[in-house]
């Protein structure tokens, strides 16, 4: 479907993105994640043909975007750009007929009419645009992206300053994209947004500093986990613990965390020897990091771009391989 | 020609939700067409003194008998028919600085409002973009300036000399309202287009658009002064020197639109 290979984005003398390579395939929903000014933005952009790449390629079912091909396969591309970007004394109607004509949608009232009744807003049909609250900006834009049933939707920042609820019912959105078959990337800084949607991640850092599943990168950094509650102080059992050979445990108040290798076999064994050690044991399940865990680590692990990533694959199986 | 067709509409529209952006435009207009009905009707009413006593437009008289169309005049017929001519130039004025307000705002007015780049995001093309803008902004002006004439015409048809109106309808008088006007008008936009898509600030861009305004109130003052008459021949080579320029900088526009630039520079 769409894909990047080895884009390399300079502005002058600052590197913008460097060497990043992924796949986007369709009804997938591929989360780009980074901090400020690590070059999502400029990725969307390449990705969406609307910037050259300094060297690399960008290519949407083996066609390589060039200057001379972007303006159509922009047309098979829906962009929802950081700022919803309507015009604001235009009406959402008027909004969304305008891009349906610039993309050649056939039958364009018509069109238009079913893109507002699927986003739920065909009872603001009327309204300009300056007259929506953020969330419902965001919801215009969003139909506004997707009206010419684009194959690949690219989408920066979308939850960005919207109230939960809003948030919420445009992740549903998003959600609703994957099972239409749709091919997704999201750039955001919201992890909790990518923890609910994603099927991907990536991690940018002006380089492509990791790219998998989450739960497979969570495995690379983070190994099998539990958690152990215990009535009392838990820092007294954890040589208890450590004592079975298992590294890598931290306790706090009444719990203790501890990175298992093989936990159907181990977490008997650590039960047992807590019980014999007179441990109070009121819980024990297993602990799984949140995205935001994974996320610092990774950072943490390439403070300049450029670390090694030791436990952490470059690219998933779908994907080219990084260069380091 | 679909896409150009569809922001068209777009800035069409927008300017109907927003009309007070001609409001400078119409009362520039006003104001000129005022003007030569001051001088040429009003002034003489009141002071009771014809223009044709003056020995100051002795040759508006002397040019209009030659004339075939307009020698039946009375001289006061002539000496009016020759005002009202001169500041036809003026008439075309008027919407130029109107539509530059537009036009000054089409890139970076998009660019602040953030809605340039889902606008850029589209298969639109730099010539359609432009074109679109160009025409948004000409569409208005040349209907104001068409206006304004027919307003103009009406006036001098009930309030000047008899058969007056009849200098109004000369090739002369027509080509200035319906070909120089819009080139004119449409060599202001560009430019101003231009300067839009490569300046930061709005103003910037309608100041140096403005420049097309110079040459012509040079003209209108020649003209009053009696330096420059201008012939069908005068009449046809500025017509060909805006079209030449036009299409100059319609090359220049998309030439210099560069798209990568007001994306990633542009704060």
């Amino acid at each position: 479907m769409l894909s990047a290979n080895n884009l390399t984005r300079r502005f002058g003398d600052r590197v913008a993105v460097e060497n990043a390579s992924l796949t986007v395939e369709p009804g997938q929903i591929f989360a780009l994640l980074g901090p400020n000014g690590a070059g999502k933005t400029t990725t969307l952009r390449m990705l969406a043909g609307l910037i050259q790449p300094s060297s690399g390629s960008v290519t949407m079912d083996g066609e390589a975007i060039l200057r001379h091909s972007a303006a159509r396969i922009r047309g098979r591309i829906g962009l929802l750009t950081e700022a919803p970007g309507l015009w604001d004394r235009l009406t959402v109607r008027q909004n969304l007929t305008v891009y349906a004509r610039l993309y050649g949608v056939p039958h364009v009232e018509r069109s238009v009419t079913d893109t507002m009744r699927l986003f739920g807003i065909e009872d603001r049909a009327s309204q300009p645009a300056a007259q929506l609250s953020k969330g419902l900006k965001q919801r215009v834009a969003l139909a506004r992206a997707l009206v010419h049933k684009p194959d690949v939707v690219l989408l920066d920042e979308p939850t960005s300053g919207l109230d939960p609820e809003s948030a919420r019912d445009v992740r549903e959105l998003i959600l609703g994209l994957r099972s239409e078959g749709r091919a997704v990337l999201l750039s955001t800084h919201n992890l909790d947004e990518v923890e609910r949607v994603a099927d991907r991640v990536a991690v940018l850092r002006t380089r492509m500093i990791a790219l998998d599943t989450p739960a497979a990168l969570r495995a690379r950094l983070f190994g099998s986990r539990i958690r152990i509650t215990l009535a009392g102080d838990a820092a007294t059992f954890v040589p208890h613990i450590e004592g079975a050979g298992i590294s890598g445990t931290s306790s706090d108040q009444g719990m203790i965390l501890a990175s298992v290798d093989n936990p159907s076999l181990r977490t008997p064994q650590i039960v047992r020897r807590l019980v014999a050690a007179g441990a109070d044991i009121l819980s024990v399940v297993p602990d799984q990091p949140t995205l935001e865990e994974v996320y610092l680590r990774l950072l943490e692990t390439h403070q300049d771009g450029h670390g090694p990533a030791p436990a952490v694959r470059r690219a998933g199986p779908q994907d080219p391989p990084q260069h380091s | 020609m679909k896409r150009l067709q569809a922001l068209l509409a777009k800035e069409l529209m927008d300017l109907r939700a927003n009309p007070g952006l001609f409001v400078p435009a119409v009362l520039t207009g006003l104001l000129s067409l005022m003007l030569p009905f001051f001088v040429a009707v009003f002034v003489p009413w009141l002071t009771g003194e014809r223009l044709s006593d003056s020995s100051d437009f002795t040759l508006a008289i002397e040019l209009y008998r030659t004339e075939f169309s307009t020698a039946p005049l009375s001289p006061e017929g002539a000496v009016q028919g020759w005002i009202f001519q001169q500041f036809l130039v003026l008439l075309v004025l008027a919407p130029i600085a109107g539509a530059m307000s537009v036009a000054a705002y089409t890139v970076i007015g998009e660019k602040q409002a953030r809605t340039l780049e889902p606008l850029l995001a589209t298969p639109l093309s730099t010539v359609e973009l432009l074109g679109a803008k160009v025409l948004g902004a000409l569409i208005p002006a040349a209907a104001l300036t068409f206006g304004s004439f027919g307003l103009y015409f009406s006036g001098v048809l009930f309030l000047a000399e008899p058969q007056v109106y009849q200098v109004l309808l000369t090739a002369r008088a027509l080509s200035i309202v319906f070909v120089l006007g819009p080139l004119a008008t449409l060599a202001a936009l560009q430019l101003a287009v231009c300067v839009s898509s490569r300046v930061n600030d709005a103003r910037s861009a309608q100041q140096i658009g403005a420049l097309i305004i110079l040459p012509l109130s040079g003209l209108l003052v020649a003209q009053l002064m009696g330096r420059v008459q201008l012939t069908p021949a005068w009449l046809t080579v500025a017509a060909v020197i805006l079209l030449l320029v036009n299409i100059g900088l319609m090359r220049t526009a998309v030439v210099i639109f560069d798209r990568e630039s007001i994306l990633t520079r542009w704060k």
